[in-house]
């Protein structure tokens, strides 16, 4: 059975970040999740500092609240004509640093990193297990990724014309009466919402990475945001069950191996996508060539 | 919009019952292997698992999680490691956070099997804490070789209450453990006493080694906080250089789990200030030697970080 458990968490975690990696792709804003990851260090030491322990209830809540904050800033400065590269990366440093200060002014004495009180680990999924009522309701991690995979789902699914549109073209879509910075905004506080949810259930690097390298793939096969967000979360998935097979295989880390089959679909298809990959554009220069000759 | 939202719901719902159901079939399969009538035993770290090897001596078949060098900080588990918790008769690990987020989920599993941290016998007066926060003490304990002795204990007793039909032979190998360990505290505290007190300050890159400047009387100066993920500052550099060159100190300790890195700075630092101080050699920290090595126990372990220290400082 836990096998299963990890198979299905993280797929789930795969499917949330790879169908909102999609969004941020189309708006440059990609690497928001490694951003995220850094950027909640004050939360966890502010948690810390006003709640006197390393629970699990006040880390998280310090991580969602900052997270918030985060992914706030980054959108106010883009509205204001930052690039959004450099609005990612001040706000991250920025954040990142503040709570490196906290942690040598106040915590120097106590073992307070996220790796060891916010991050999960995909291995330990199956046995931290969610109590209701005497009942084991199944991993903790399941309910809430899942929980908030299907918000997300929900409200883009809702206003995915205006999402959409947003995504593409803003100037068009704030010209036709969408609130466009609402929209932004929205989809901000979702992609917020989703990554602390999953770095808490599975750790960092595999949200990262499966907000990226999924919708990039997906980004190289096909040009219909629709079709994008099915492959995205496809080769979320996919990357998913067989990292960990490999996992098995080798005796590995899970989340590394999950990573590592991504980044290897995502190189198959940089190499063989139809319009978009290296050898249809090499045999599509060939073919102008050959028809100028 | 609709006719998108419904698709998309299809193909995952698609994908989640085709992953249900391939895996479904294949897991849930792992039937005991029938070994030699041993209890299966894991424990985290190398330190734990000595104590278990032991105490329990044939009647146990000791797993361990975290490796020679690994720091327990920034152990990641592998797959494997999932069987290994998994198929566990008994579980040990170290306990006061040392092992981290792991701690939770040993909580958990500890309602359907016995996970017992060997430092539980410990007192508040035992241990060390900021002031500033005093419920979450120092984890590294195993360096007062008389607190370790205490972890001892508890895991004879714990071996005991899980399987009391060999408790003659645990009481026997924990005995005659303890008094090896007790021999080792005694050697410990004389070679220490044989350096002057005024050199006899212990610089390393982790505040590794409260508990052992507390027994032994060693003054312990580190460069990091507990955390290996803290930062050090400027300031720390500086002050430690300061220290170095007024007290003639002879030299500095890198340690098998942290980079050298850290602690090569202030070499360079105090050699500016025409201070030659010397790396005095690797101590063992938070992991112990390669197995096999004689730094590959506990006892081999200490042993070695107690001749270094001397024989740099003297």
């Amino acid at each position: 059975m836990n096998s299963f458990w990890i198979i299905l968490t993280g797929s789930l975690v795969a499917a949330s970040c790879g169908f909102l990696g999609c969004f941020l792709i189309l708006r440059r804003m990609a690497m928001l999740g490694d951003a995220i990851s850094h950027a909640i260090l004050p939360g966890i030491v502010l948690a810390f500092l006003f709640s006197g322990s390393r629970e699990i209830l006040p880390m998280l809540m310090g991580a969602a609240i900052i997270g918030l904050i985060t992914v706030f800033i980054v959108q106010m400065l883009h509205q204001s004509g930052v690039k959004s590269d450099a609005a990612i990366g001040v706000t991250f440093t920025a954040l990142f640093s503040v709570g490196v200060v906290l942690v040598s002014l106040y915590t120097q004495q106590v073992d307070l990193d996220l790796d060891c009180v916010l991050y999960g680990e995909i291995a330990y999924v199956p046995w931290d297990t969610w109590q209701f009522g005497g009942m084991d309701m199944g991993p903790r991690a399941l309910w809430g990724v899942g929980g908030v995979f299907l918000f997300s789902l929900l409200i883009i699914g809702l206003f995915f014309k205006q999402f959409k549109l947003c995504a593409f073209d803003p100037a068009l879509a704030a010209a036709i009466g969408i609130p466009v910075v609402l929209f932004h905004y929205l989809l901000m506080t979702l992609v917020s919402l989703t990554t602390v949810a999953a770095f808490e259930s599975v750790g960092a690097i595999l949200v990262v990475a499966m907000l990226v390298v999924p919708s990039a793939t997906a980004y190289l096969l096909t040009d219909r945001l629709h079709i994008m967000l099915f492959i995205s979360m496809a080769v979320g998935v996919l990357s998913a069950i067989l990292g960990y097979f490999f996992a098995s295989w080798l005796d590995s880390s899970i989340a590394g191996a999950m990573t590592a089959v991504a980044g290897l679909l995502f190189f198959l298809a940089f190499l063989f996508s139809p319009r978009h990959g290296m050898i249809s554009k090499m045999v599509a220069r060939r073919k102008i060539h050959i028809g100028e000759a | 919009m609709s006719t998108y939202f419904t698709r998309w719901k299809k193909g995952l719902l698609s994908l989640i019952l085709g992953t249900t159901l391939v895996f479904a079939g294949c897991s849930g399969s792992t039937a005991p292997e029938e070994g030699n009538g041993a209890w299966k035993v894991t424990a985290t770290t190398g330190m734990v698992a000595d104590i278990v090897k032991q105490v329990g001596g044939e009647h146990v078949e000791v797993t361990q999680l975290m490796g020679a060098g690994v720091d327990p900080h920034l152990y990641k588990a592998s797959e494997g490691d999932i069987k290994r918790i998994d198929q566990a008769d008994i579980i040990f690990y170290s306990g006061l956070h040392l092992e981290g987020k792991m701690v939770e989920i040993f909580e958990k599993i500890g309602k359907t099997k016995p996970v017992k941290p060997v430092t539980a016998k410990l007192t508040k007066e035992d241990l060390l804490a900021d002031p500033a926060s005093p419920d979450n003490p120092d984890p590294h304990v195993w360096f007062d070789v008389s607190l370790w002795m205490k972890a001892v204990e508890q895991v004879r007793d714990d071996l005991i209450a899980f399987d009391a039909a060999n408790q003659a032979d645990y009481s026997a190998n924990a005995e005659k453990y303890l008094a090896e360990l007790k021999e080792l505290d005694a050697y410990a505290k004389a070679q220490l006493a044989s350096i002057p007190k005024e050199q006899r300050v212990l610089v390393t890159a982790h505040d590794a080694f409260q508990y052992f400047g507390r027994a032994y009387e060693v003054e312990v100066l580190g460069l990091q906080g507990i955390s290996t993920a803290s930062e050090y500052g400027l300031k720390d550099v500086q002050k430690l250089v300061d220290t170095l060159v007024d007290r003639r100190i002879k030299a500095v300790f890198v340690e098998s789990s942290v980079p050298k890195r850290s602690i090569e700075a202030v070499v360079q630092g105090a050699a500016a200030k025409n201070h030659s101080v010397s790396i005095g050699g690797e101590l063992f920290s938070d992991a112990m030697g390669a197995p096999g090595t004689p730094e590959g126990n506990y006892l081999g372990m200490v042993k070695h970080n107690v001749d270094t220290i001397v024989g740099a400082l003297k």
